[in-house]
């Protein structure tokens, strides 16, 4: 079944100074975009990727965002928060931010093409996959080591794959790259089994999927063949050699605040939470996977969104005055 | 049925009012022998239908030899984006899912003339010497692929030493053992190098100088 999806740039005017610059399109700037749109804030969002949603996008079903009883496309939900938004004004440029210039009245944003300016930033950049930091694991990313179950499952036709993480979005993924591969070990370390139990019974009902607990994956030898890699159990700190074609990598997000570091105050690499979303530095707040929380979801980052921009809004209020 | 949905359709519509100059789709199909010429020929009636500016031209793979030497077509279904002349930018494969916003994004550059190449991209494209070529694999369920695809046919655009490819690794299975694909996006650069994910401009440009 084919299909057809179109996101492009809004024709936006560079040289304007906006109220607010959202940096990055996942849940939390999405719905910031739409409560500040509905404030009537000048705001523009800024998405590196070819559409908004953030790792949205990348997640097959959304099962536990309220209002949606029959599980909803993450991409679908994504389009959706981006067009409701829009309908209110929000204006979105996709491009990659490329440095940042957080201090002054005066904000800026650049990208390759444009420097974009405003009166306030929200950063809402989200985070990358965690890698697991092994040999072969760098060699071999787009060549057999994947982080993308949408993007790269189907290169596994009836092959046998290896998912790593014991997290809800190793069992989801997981569950989707079953729909390929002949065969599949879900690996998770100690005390690692942190997916929803409805996750879990899930896996257990696929008789594709095996379970390998208490498991660390030290190597990647992809360039052997049969390819295989080493685990080591640890409980009994046995080393064995498993052959698979593919090995999938879902073991948690690092924040992505590089282009700020300097610029704020950042805690264990989050951007240091304030009340109302706000971060060190005046007229900068954070919202969603980027801030440091405890809990990363669609719906703490919707909730973020809307506390920043209402702060923003405020904030611009009193500045006029 | 038509392939795009009224939705789509009017996205398509109101995307394309901003063309500024005429633009062909060059379509190279066949009826046999072709996972996806019918379809990719339905897509671009129906593309080229909702803007005045943009003109489609079929050709036939296997018997109109002159312009598949012409525009170097190897493999269908194929697309050229033509404007004032031919930039080398190509569609191999049917650009579905979110490479449909690759071929509207390259419609609406060869149109406009607007690119989002830096300063520092175009300096070292116009210092450029031999030929680029640079195919970029995809599959159409990916999200990362289109600012790939978009960023090559940039440089095609801007450059007429650069010529770039979308290639659908799907429907080419025997491209996908010649260049090693196991995940996309990824990008060939003439027929040896190459880039993994959706690399930044400046990444690319230091793979591109490795290459030459």
């Amino acid at each position: 079944m084919l299909d057809f999806k179109l996101h492009l740039d809004d024709a936006v005017e560079p040289d304007q100074l906006f109220d607010l610059i959202i940096i990055g399109g996942g849940p939390a700037g999405l719905t910031a975009g739409l409560y500040a749109a509905r404030y009537k804030l000048k705001t523009l969002m800024i998405e590196k990727s070819v559409m908004s949603g953030g790792q949205l996008v990348t997640t097959e079903w959304v099962e536990n965002y309220p209002g949606f009883p029959e599980p909803i496309l993450g991409e679908k939900l994504a389009k959706d928060m981006e067009d409701q938004a829009k309908l209110f004004g929000l204006e979105v440029v996709r491009e990659d931010v490329l440095s940042v210039k957080l201090s002054g009245d005066i904000k800026e944003a650049k990208t390759a093409a444009n420097t974009w300016k405003a009166k306030t930033i929200l950063i809402a950049t989200g985070s990358s996959p965690r890698h697991l930091g092994i040999p072969g694991e760098a060699e071999y990313s787009g060549k057999g080591v994947s982080y993308c179950a949408t993007c790269d499952g189907p290169f596994f036709p009836d092959k046998v794959v290896a998912v790593v993480g014991g997290g809800n979005s190793a069992f989801e993924e997981a569950l989707f790259i079953a729909k390929y591969a002949r065969k599949l070990y879900l690996m998770y370390v100690k005390d690692g089994l942190i997916a929803d139990p409805i996750l879990q019974e899930r896996v257990a009902a696929e008789p594709k999927i095996e379970l390998i607990p208490n498991t660390v994956v030290e190597k990647i030898v992809y360039e052997d063949s049969p390819r295989y890699i080493q685990i080591r159990n640890q409980d009994s700190d046995e080393q064995s050699k498993l052959e698979t074609d593919g090995i999938f990598i879902f073991i948690g997000a690092i924040p992505n605040t590089d282009l700020f570091k300097g610029q704020l105050e950042l805690e264990g690499g989050y951007v240091k939470s304030y009340p109302n979303n706000g971060t060190s530095v005046e007229g900068v707040w954070a919202a969603g996977d980027v801030q440091e929380k405890t809990l990363r979801q669609v719906a703490t980052a919707v909730g973020d969104g809307a506390n920043a921009a209402f702060a923003i809004h405020k904030y611009l209020m009193f500045k006029k005055d | 049925m038509a392939m795009l949905d009224d939705k789509v359709m009017q996205d398509v519509k109101k995307a394309l009012e901003k063309m500024v100059k005429p633009v062909t789709l060059e379509l190279f199909s066949q009826a046999f022998e072709c996972g996806y010429c019918k379809e990719t020929h339905q897509l671009l009636e129906e593309v080229s239908a909702a803007s005045p500016l943009l003109k489609l031209n079929v050709y036939q793979f296997e018997s109109d030899e002159e312009a598949v030497k012409k525009y170097g077509i190897n493999k269908i279904p194929a697309i050229a984006i033509v404007g004032e002349k031919d930039y080398g930018i190509r569609f191999y494969g049917i650009p579905s899912g979110y490479e449909f916003s690759s071929l509207l994004a390259a419609i609406l550059m060869v149109s406009t003339g607007i690119t989002k190449l830096s300063a520092e991209a175009k300096a070292f494209l116009d210092k450029l010497q031999k030929p680029v070529h640079l195919q970029v694999f995809v599959m159409p369920t990916c999200p990362y692929c289109p600012p790939a695809v978009m960023l090559a046919h940039q440089m095609a655009f801007y450059s007429d030493k650069v010529k770039a490819d979308m290639v659908e690794i799907g429907e080419f299975p025997p491209l996908t053992q010649r260049y090693s694909v196991e995940g996309v996006p990824r990008t060939v650069i003439n027929e040896k190098w190459f880039v993994e994910g959706a690399a930044p401009e400046a990444m690319l440009i230091a793979k591109i100088t490795e290459a030459l």
